[in-house]
């Protein structure tokens, strides 16, 4: 550094310098937050939008009133909401700390040792684990309800099936005829346990279809849960229902010390006043549902029939991974099959028209 | 007592004048201590530099177009270009030392922050005014004591 470069780098900027560098900054932060692009996420299935400000008000309400108190054992106000709403006995019905835990908590209470729970693959990832949990064995079966019927007739130490319907991620739907069909031709001592986390996305059939089969099906137990067309999936809250008589075993899936005072409320509001805005939310999904499949199947892709808030889809030549990351680079985030036990697929949730649109470009650039 | 800095009142507080951290360019490499002693010398050697120059300004530079005023009056015989010639003069030589002290005092600010000084203004206003205050009580003295009406009425009074 020469004598007068050594003396220059002491020269400070003019207050002009400083300000046009400033300006420059302010115009690149403008232009980066007029450019930047939110990434949409696809690869959940719990409803992407905030809670309505009234559940978030009751919830609030509630933890002023007191969190200090244990809450209610049995929420008996919200059970008796959903008993009316489903039109059963509240004794048929139990809260618990999200449809998950109740099926673990049923797996464990049916299972002895070494006794096997078999599922449809692939299905909700949590069924493997609960049956490990409750010491029992997993048996996964690929297909429908007669290779059900063939496994469960075949092998005497399986105790239960546990099925999703609409099945996560294939969202396939078990029809209300075939899980009769099923339920009359299981052996006795096996239950079925139904997890209908998804059901108020159904438009195939009414939603309370699979409840109807319990009045004369005590093996089967139906599971739901507020964390996905509720969008309450924070709350942690879901219910069992079974069958009339069905007061003992339901006694066993409860929570021993109930369900969070902060959660009942959350749910009981929202049964109160959120049920259109869940119509709402279904009726897009049932208008986005077909759109997607379409769009999807014309682009070559393997689209399975979904009845619920996302479509499980394979591309022809692109593993799912590949394909997940190529819409990564478009900002749109879905979940690839590896993770979810087919690596081809991926698992598209559907949110609104305008996402739909943005998933279709961003398909079309990835292909 | 009020904690929140945005309840001000309506009032916009922000830094107070002449308190804005210099921004460089990129970060100065400073010399060690020892060049930064040097330095710390070139600077006051500057500063006086400066001040020799004010002073100049303040008397030898309006004598000296004075007299090359009357030089002109000399050689030419004419009042108006000896006039014409001192103001030329005057003008072209403060000008010229205010401009030259003006890029002093500049370097002046670099050396200071070499030597490790916050330097954030120059010296050249406040040495310019302090050699006016300086020169005026001096051109008093001359005038009014050594050379002006004061020697006559020393005398006169004497002489009464």
């Amino acid at each position: 550094m020469s004598l007068l470069d050594y003396y220059r780098q002491f020269e400070g900027m003019s207050e002009e310098e400083v300000n046009q560098g400033l300006r420059e900054e302010a115009a690149e932060r403008r232009r980066k937050a007029l450019t930047r692009v939110q990434t949409l996420d696809l690869s959940l299935t719990t409803w992407p939008e905030l809670p309505h400000p009234r559940i978030v008000n009751a919830i609030t309400f509630v933890a002023r009133r007191g969190l200090h108190r244990y809450p209610h054992l049995s929420g008996s106000d919200l059970r008796g909401l959903l008993a009316e709403r489903h039109g059963v006995d509240p004794e048929r019905l139990i809260l618990g700390n999200g449809a998950g835990e109740l099926l673990s908590a049923a797996t464990r209470a049916l299972l002895e040792p070494g006794q096997q729970l078999l599922t449809p693959w692939p299905s909700y990832p949590l069924f493997p684990i609960m049956a490990r949990r409750a010491h029992g064995v997993a048996v996964p079966v690929s297909g429908g309800v007669d290779e059900l019927l063939e496994a469960a007739v075949r092998e005497p130490r399986v105790r239960a099936i546990a099925i999703a319907s609409p099945n996560d991620p294939t969202g396939e739907l078990l029809s209300a005829a075939e899980l009769q069909r099923l339920l009359e031709s299981l052996p006795a001592g096996v239950a079925v346990l139904l997890d209908e986390s998804l059901v108020e996305f159904v438009d195939a059939q009414p939603t309370g279809a699979a409840l109807e089969l319990l009045e004369h099906h005590p093996q089967l137990l139906v599971f739901r849960s507020f964390s996905k067309a509720w969008g309450l999936a924070g709350l942690r809250i879901g219910y069992a229902i079974g069958a009339p008589g069905s007061g003992e075993l339901l006694a066993e899936l409860a929570p021993d010390l109930g369900v969070s005072e902060i959660s009942q409320a959350g749910a009981f509001e929202a049964l109160h006043s959120c049920s259109e805005l869940v119509e709402r939310r279904v009726q897009v999904i049932c208008e986005e549902r077909p759109r997607v499949t379409a769009a999807l199947r014309a682009g070559g892709f393997d689209v399975a029939d979904s009845q619920a808030n996302f479509v499980w889809a394979a591309h022809p030549t692109l593993a799912g991974g590949e394909l997940a990351a190529r819409l990564a680079r478009s900002g749109v985030l879905v979940a690839a099959g590896d993770a979810l036990g087919e690596p081809g697929h991926v698992r598209i949730a559907i949110q609104s028209a305008a996402a739909t649109d943005r998933l279709l470009n961003a398909i079309d650039k990835a292909l | 007592m009020r904690t929140d800095p945005s309840d001000n009142g309506g009032l916009f507080v922000g830094r107070r004048p002449g308190t804005a951290p210099v921004h460089f360019r990129t970060i100065p490499e400073r010399g060690g201590e020892k060049r930064q002693r040097v330095d710390g010398s070139i600077a006051r050697l500057m500063l006086a530099a400066i001040t020799l120059l004010c002073l100049l300004c303040w008397g030898p530079i309006p004598l000296a177009c004075l007299w090359l005023g009357s030089q002109a009056n000399y050689v030419t015989g004419s009042v108006s270009l000896g006039i014409l010639a001192s103001f030329v003069a005057l003008f072209a030589l403060l000008f010229g030392t205010l401009a030259l002290m003006k890029r002093i005092d500049g370097a002046w600010i670099l050396v200071r922050r070499a030597a490790g000084y916050d330097q954030r203004t120059g010296a050249l206003g406040r040495i310019f005014a302090a050699t006016a205050v300086v020169m005026a009580f001096a051109f008093v003295l001359w005038f009014v004591v050594i050379h002006g009406p004061g020697t006559g009425l020393v005398a006169h009074g004497g002489e009464a």
